[in-house]
């Protein structure tokens, strides 16, 4: 016999989001992954946050596997992560690392919480005799905590652990637990582990008001709050309070909990300061201040006053800048752009600022109850750690060094970075990095000889449908509260024997320990019942092997229930005088029958195989379209790429030799086509486009139609990549096509390059940004073309780098930039810095109060109110250069509905979801990469093209598939083809196929959500295991 | 301005008008067919189809303005056109029928692609025996608008339906041609068009129209209208009044005995199989008794008033209030008050009416992330 291949397993060093993420998609693929984490709880910040924009709610569960959903407890996710794939170790630390790519021999250091979460039944005795409290750092001091607590309120199981800085180990804790559970001598354990791939995830965290002196001097009171921390301050679990007052909370300021009703934001706290070496822009803060002045109105009312103050209000991002102009349109929040200088306290407690409006020209000062602080990103000291341990040097910007044209690969092969780490990320890009530093784990664990884990698909006999249901009944009574229960559990018994198709009822004693397992076991093998239920404690935590129990009894895993009995026993226990009379036994036994009835009528639920074609068609020849398909193809997945041009490359491959970063798209783009033609698992079809798809994951079947033979063929795919880029914006304003010294940054460029643009003897040139760019455009989508109501992220950058080339060139000249907001984001904040440090002059300028532009002598004059001087200035240039931003392509509207995929307001593909699911569509089986996305940089693409194929590849990896066992099904026999199902459907898993004259369901893509059963009116649509007859059986016994 | 063209009839030669219009529009290919409410035989008059290859002579029985609906004709608009028979067919129909039929195609159950759909004015319709008795004291239709206008439309002992006499829909809306006679003087109706395929299909048939609906007509449907509403709201008050609570529900529906007639009638009920047949409802023997021993005792049948809630969650939103239901119930279950007033409530709610437009989407097939905030709570 073969000996037994190891399985693949990747450590990931950080449970933040990018963490998570990068290891659900490898335990996704199969491979088995450790789950570190240096603080005790798993979530990283976003632990904290209640609300994300701009959805302005959670949705952090989204990130979900959304096939082989069964794998994963599906959970709310800040509450908890459940794989079977996945090992969590929280409190715990990488501090050894030895040997190389496919074979680290690594060592953890695990840290003593005291408590032995294991044993421990999260009912927190300890916590109420713990003599020891201190300001909780969850709530940033807003509350207390014991020396013994739950770092994170909500996780389940609860996560408690002992603080030895303060404990005075009086043993209180020790005395007080029924599960002995606490042993106050722990010692920090020393794990040994191997693995073959590393992905580096520990992030970032932000500061808080004491952290810097910069910042520190703004903090006069409690009620100067840092970002965060205001979180925390609208939050439920915070000191948010939303009871007792008619619906509407209260925002407590933190000094006298009194409300806050006038809130003011100071933007850039503790970034962009050359000064104090942080030249950065922290990326995060204006959206993060955004949606908190939306939120504060939402929580507290309309009539709080926001005010947000600002530097540059930077909405790069997609859908940034229509979220800022929802906030301050519907929702009133008002932005006044002044860098505020300090915060005096009034005797009143109220918070004084004084601000010059640059709309009047005049100062003011004014009263607010609380001052947030936007604190930034700062990287963690452990940066320095990592390097030490991996053996690399920081980068000048104290980051960790990666390859040129990517942001998560290190020059140390198979270990990996994603998140923070990589530099400044918000959520979307977290998620996206985690996905693709996932992506690169997994390519090289599939040149390793290693095994993945196989979906466990069980083949159960689908005779028990025929049987009469004879339901076995098992309680634990639970032997540690059983004395004060005030549950009749003999009456229990006897009562429920007596009903009509329940075969057994044990009780039994323990059945979290191995005697109460075993007792489990006899009483299972024993069994004559076909349907089991059983109530225990915890269930989310032994749901799994006692599922697997009594499947090896010979139980059908659909026709086993277990819920969560003990917290109706501990309910009964703690019965005071207080409460009225309850009578518990027959509490439990309503709950019970309940949950019989449902079993009775409960279907047995079997996986259906779906048979996988390993082909996935790339839509988009670019950079972005070649980097998946190689990615793709280099994992054995079969690839056809399709570009409707003669030739690859797309605008970046063939047109950008240089960026700003140093890097050369077109020396890139000709390598990855050499790459892509020499790959045998590619097929390049150029001149040709995709002009019908059918079919659902898996199976897909498209109509490729070559323009020049103008013949039309069918390739059968399993899912497919969209990368189908954008194009340069055109413009009519500002006089361009009327003087050939109006040119656009592109044209300066390219004429920098070839030097045709001569500007050694030129004396001023003046730049426009956002030419098109940021206008919400009135008319109806198209009619207005030049008008996009979104940043193009790029022109800034690009702006600034064709300034700093020509003063360069001839220092002497004069650069006006005319902006509106300067989106120097992340580092680039750098050469934003450079270029005033060399004398480039940047006014700026609104939208009511355009720049004016008049051809005089054949040189362009421009004219703009300069607000220092205030006063309206005209400035013959040499050259005026139009920062024309990119426009989305204009086939994605045709794409969209062959697809059936939607695009924004921009024209621009619309992802399922903009923070969780970046990469791929709400239908199933279709990702996006690139600019067909939103405006990016070419390293940013890349990321995408990287966790687009990481997407696809897990979703193809195997030539079968499972699907769930609860999803919906269509009665045809009842159907009416009303279609209802198929709008409501919000995973586009239905269709209604015409030639059939039939509703059909994504077995793949359905999530078992329940609207299509909502809204069907005679059960023709059903979700397998909720019917209708199960649920008011279920009803009517509780009643 | 409208568009119209004035059809003047001789004193009980309104309906020889129409039928020669009709024929006409037949004859000139505007039209491959003709459903409309045409005199029986025997007694009665019924919604009939005649296609050009039929007996185009039997048009000439047509009555249109008949004050009777034997069956609310969007399920039969919907049976002829659910699945395209690529006929150009008229149909004529009233205001209550089109409501319903706007609702149905919104529910994929009917296809107006090759219909010219025809309103009329309405101002009631008596009880399908009632209707007889009707005819039998030798009254037209004529007869009957004329009086009808004026408000008199109590004959002996029977007058119009309930739901007619708080119907503030008198004259169709989303149509393509309209017969208007309310108030157009005794010896004139004017047929309005629409819409473009309106247009074309008089334009087909060679009719000019040169003439426009006079103000006195649109005045008095207005003054109408208000009436109904009145009317209406008044009814609503009565109806909340007296079927408040759950007690009063069952003595509502106290004589119910499960036959499903209101169901067959609703033109808005489309399933092909109620929910109330499928084995949903088909409950064990041991399921009986164990509901008569927790409640004491159990009428049978059962799941009557459950029934009726059911139904209304199904169909409250598309209730276009035609009051088929009521007429339909072989006990003389008033169901119209409730149904109507409960769905003018719920429509209200998702700020929707029934049958007012075709681009209107029906709640609940869209996803709205700030609906009923009220109701859910505060979610964020």
């Amino acid at each position: 016999m073969a000996e037994k291949k190891q399985t693949g397993t990747v450590l990931v060093t950080g449970a933040g989001i990018s963490g998570i993420k990068a290891s659900l998609e490898l335990a996704d693929i199969g491979y088995k992954v450790l789950l570190t984490d240096s603080s005790p709880q798993i979530g990283g910040i976003l632990a904290k946050l209640d609300h994300q924009f701009p959805t302005d709610h959670c949705g952090m569960c989204r990130i979900l596997p959304m096939i082989g959903r069964e794998y994963a407890s599906q959970y709310c996710m800040r509450k908890g992560l459940f794989h079977e794939n996945i090992e969590i170790l929280p409190f715990t630390k990488l501090v050894k690392v030895e040997g190389d790519a496919g074979n680290y021999k690594i060592q953890l250091q695990k840290k003593a919480r005291y408590i032995d979460t294991d044993k421990c039944n999260g009912l927190g005795k300890c916590i109420k005799v713990c003599p020891i409290e201190k300001h909780d750092e969850f709530n940033h001091g807003l509350t207390k905590r014991k020396a013994v607590y739950q770092p994170v309120p909500y996780s389940t199981p609860e996560m408690l652990l002992i603080d030895m800085d303060i404990c005075t180990k009086c043993d209180e804790c020790v005395k007080i637990c029924p599960t002995n559970a606490i042993n106050l001598n722990a010692e920090h354990e020393i794990l040994e582990k191997e693995v073959h791939a590393i992905i580096l995830a520990s992030g970032v965290k932000l500061y808080n008001t004491k952290e810097f002196e910069d910042v520190k001097s703004y903090a006069v009171s409690k009620d100067v709050v840092s970002s965060l921390a205001f979180e925390r301050i609208i939050s439920g679990t915070g000191t948010y309070d939303n009871t007792n007052y008619n619906n509407k909370g209260i925002i407590k300021r933190p000094s006298d909990n009194k409300p806050a009703e006038k809130i003011a934001w100071i933007q850039c706290m503790g970034s962009r300061n050359k000064r104090q070496k942080r030249d950065y822009c922290s990326s995060i803060c204006c959206m993060f201040a955004l949606k908190e002045a939306v939120l504060a109105k939402e929580k507290a009312g309309k009539n709080v006053e926001t005010t947000i103050f600002y530097m540059d209000m930077r909405t790069f991002g997609k859908d940034f800048y229509r979220y800022k102009e929802k906030a301050v349109n519907e929702h009133n929040v008002k932005l006044i752009r002044c860098r505020v200088q300090g915060v005096m306290l009034n005797p009143d407690k109220s918070l004084l600022i004084r601000y010059f409006d640059p709309k009047t020209n005049e100062f003011f000062t004014e009263t607010y109850d609380m001052v947030v602080l936007s604190t930034g990103q700062i990287f963690k000291q452990d940066y320095e750690q990592i390097a030490k341990l991996f053996n690399f040097k920081l980068t000048s910007q104290g980051l960790i060094p990666t390859k040129e044209y990517n942001k998560i690969e290190l020059n140390k092969p198979g270990v990996f970075i994603c998140g923070s780490l990589m530099g400044l990320t918000d959520i979307s890009e977290a998620v996206s990095s985690g996905i693709a530093a996932a992506g690169k784990a997994s390519s090289l664990l599939s040149t390793l000889d290693v095994a993945v884990i196989e979906q466990k698909v069980i083949s159960e006999p689908k005779t028990v449908e025929r049987d009469l249901p004879l339901i076995s009944v098992v309680l634990c009574k639970c032997s540690e509260k059983e004395s004060k229960t005030n549950i009749d559990f003999n009456m229990l018994k006897k009562k429920l024997q007596t009903l009509n198709q329940v075969g057994e009822v044990n009780i039994i004693d323990t059945a979290c320990n191995d005697n109460g397992k075993q007792e489990l076991i006899n009483l299972l093998e024993k069994s004559k019942c076909n349907r089991l239920l059983m109530g225990l404690c915890q269930p989310f935590i032994y749901r799994k092997s006692l599922k697997n129990l009594a499947k090896k009894a010979g139980f059908i895993s659909s026709l086993i229930e277990i819920f969560d009995l003990a917290s109706l026993i501990y309910k009964s226990v703690q019965t005071d005088e207080t409460m009225p009379d309850i009578n518990w036994t027959k509490q439990a036994l309503n709950e019970i029958k309940a949950r019989i009835e449902n079993l009775k009528f409960k279907p047995a639920l079997y996986v259906e195989p779906l048979e996988i074609n390993q082909t996935v068609l790339v839509v988009g020849g670019g950079i972005a379209g070649m980097y998946s398909a190689l990615a793709l193809a280099n994992k054995n997945i079969n690839v056809h790429l399709i570009e409707k041009s003669d030739k690859l490359g797309g605008y970046a491959g063939n047109h950008i030799e240089n960026t700003i970063e140093g890097l050369k798209p077109v020396s890139m783009g000709k390598d990855l086509q050499i790459k892509v033609f020499e790959h045998k698992n590619i097929i390049i079809h150029l001149n040709c486009e995709v002009t019908e798809t059918k079919g659902s994951l898996g199976n897909f079947k498209s109509r490729i139609t070559d323009n020049i033979k103008e013949k039309s063929t069918y390739l059968n795919h399993g899912a497919a990549i969209l990368a189908t880029g954008a194009l340069k914006s055109e413009t009519q304003e500002y006089e361009y096509k009327n003087s050939d010294k109006i040119l656009t940054q592109n044209e300066l460029k390219q004429g920098l390059e070839t030097k045709e643009i001569n500007i050694e003897n030129a004396e001023n040139i003046v730049m426009i940004q956002c030419v098109g760019s940021r206008e919400i455009s009135s008319g109806e989508i198209g009619k207005e073309k030049e008008k996009q109501g979104y940043c193009s992220r790029i022109c800034c950058i690009g702006a600034i780098e064709n300034a700093l080339k020509i003063k360069e060139k001839n220092p002497d000249i004069r650069i006006f930039i005319l902006y509106r907001d300067i989106m120097t984001y992340g580092f680039f904040e750098q050469y934003y810095t450079k270029a005033r440090a060399q004398g480039i002059i940047f006014v700026n300028y609104t939208l009511n109060n355009k720049p004016e532009v008049e051809i005089i002598d054949d040189k362009p004059v421009v004219a703009f109110k300069e607000h220092v001087l205030n006063s309206q200035v005209k400035i013959s240039c040499d050259f005026l250069i139009l920062s024309t931003g990119i426009a989305s392509e204009t086939s994605n509207k045709q794409l969209g509905k062959i697809f059936n995929v939607p695009i924004n307001e921009d024209g621009f593909f619309v992802e399922a979801d903009s923070k969780w699911r970046p990469i791929e569509f709400q239908k199933t089986g279709f990702f996006l990469a690139g600019t067909a996305h939103s405006p990016m940089f070419l390293k940013d693409a890349i990321l995408q093209a990287e966790a687009a194929s990481q997407k696809a590849h897990a979703c193809l990896c195997n030539e079968t598939i499972y699907t769930a066992g609860t999803i919906s099904k269509v009665h045809h026999s009842l159907c009416v083809q009303c279609q209802r199902c198929v709008d409501i459907c919000p995973y586009n898993a239905r269709t209604y196929d015409e030639s059939l004259n039939k509703i059909i369901v994504d077995n793949a893509a359905c999530q078992a959500c329940g609207m299509c059963a909502v809204v069907c009116q005679n059960n023709a649509s059903e979700i397998m295991g909720f019917s209708d007859k199960q649920i008011m059986a279920m009803i009517d016994m509780a009643l | 301005m409208s568009k119209s063209i004035k059809l003047s009839f001789k004193k009980g030669e309104l309906n020889k008008e129409l039928a020669d219009f009709f024929k006409k529009m037949i004859e000139k290919n505007a039209i491959d067919a003709l459903l409309a409410p045409m005199t029986q035989p025997n007694k009665g008059v019924m919604q009939t189809l005649v296609t050009k290859n039929s007996n185009i002579k039997a048009i000439d029985s047509i009555d249109p303005f008949a004050p009777v609906v034997p069956v609310n004709g969007a399920k039969i608009a919907s049976s002829i056109t659910a699945k395209p028979s690529n006929r150009k067919v008229a149909m004529i129909l009233r205001s209550c029928e089109i409501r319903a039929l706007v609702e149905l195609v919104k529910l994929k159950q009917a296809n107006l692609d090759d219909v010219l759909l025809i309103g009329i004015d309405c101002i009631g319709r008596y009880e399908n025996l009632d209707f007889l008795k009707f005819q039998e004291q030798g009254e037209t239709s004529e007869s009957f608008i004329e009086k009808g206008v004026a408000g008199n439309t109590q004959n002996n002992d029977y007058d119009i339906s309930k739901a007619c006499k708080i119907c503030e829909f008198p004259r169709p809306d989303n149509v393509d041609l309209r017969l208007c006679i309310i108030d157009t003087g005794s010896d004139a109706l004017y047929i309005e068009s629409l819409s473009l395929k309106g247009d074309k299909a008089l334009e087909k048939a060679g009719i000019d129209l040169n003439d426009s609906v006079p103000a006195s007509s649109s005045n008095t449907v207005k003054k109408l209208i208000k009436e109904r509403i009145n009317a209406r709201d008044k009814a609503f008050e009565e109806y909340r009044e007296s079927s408040n609570s759950f007690d009063d529900l069952e003595k509502r529906f106290a004589a119910c005995i499960n036959c499903y007639n209101c169901r067959v009638a609703c033109p808005v009920c489309y399933c092909k199989e109620c929910v109330f047949v499928t084995d949903t409802f088909r409950h064990n023997g041991d399921q009986y008794m164990a509901w008569a021993d927790s409640f004491g005792t159990l009428k049978m049948p059962a799941d009557t008033t459950f029934y009726h809630l059911t139904r209304m969650s199904h169909m409250s939103l598309f209730c276009v209030g035609c009051g088929q239901c009521t007429s339909a119930c072989p006990n003389d279950i008033d169901l119209m008050p409730v149904f109507r007033t409960v769905a003018n409530k719920t429509q209200d709610r998702f700020d929707y009416q029934a049958g007012r437009a075709f681009d209107e989407a029906q709640p609940l097939t869209i996803f709205d992330h700030d609906e009923f905030v009220e109701v859910t709570g505060q979610v964020k």
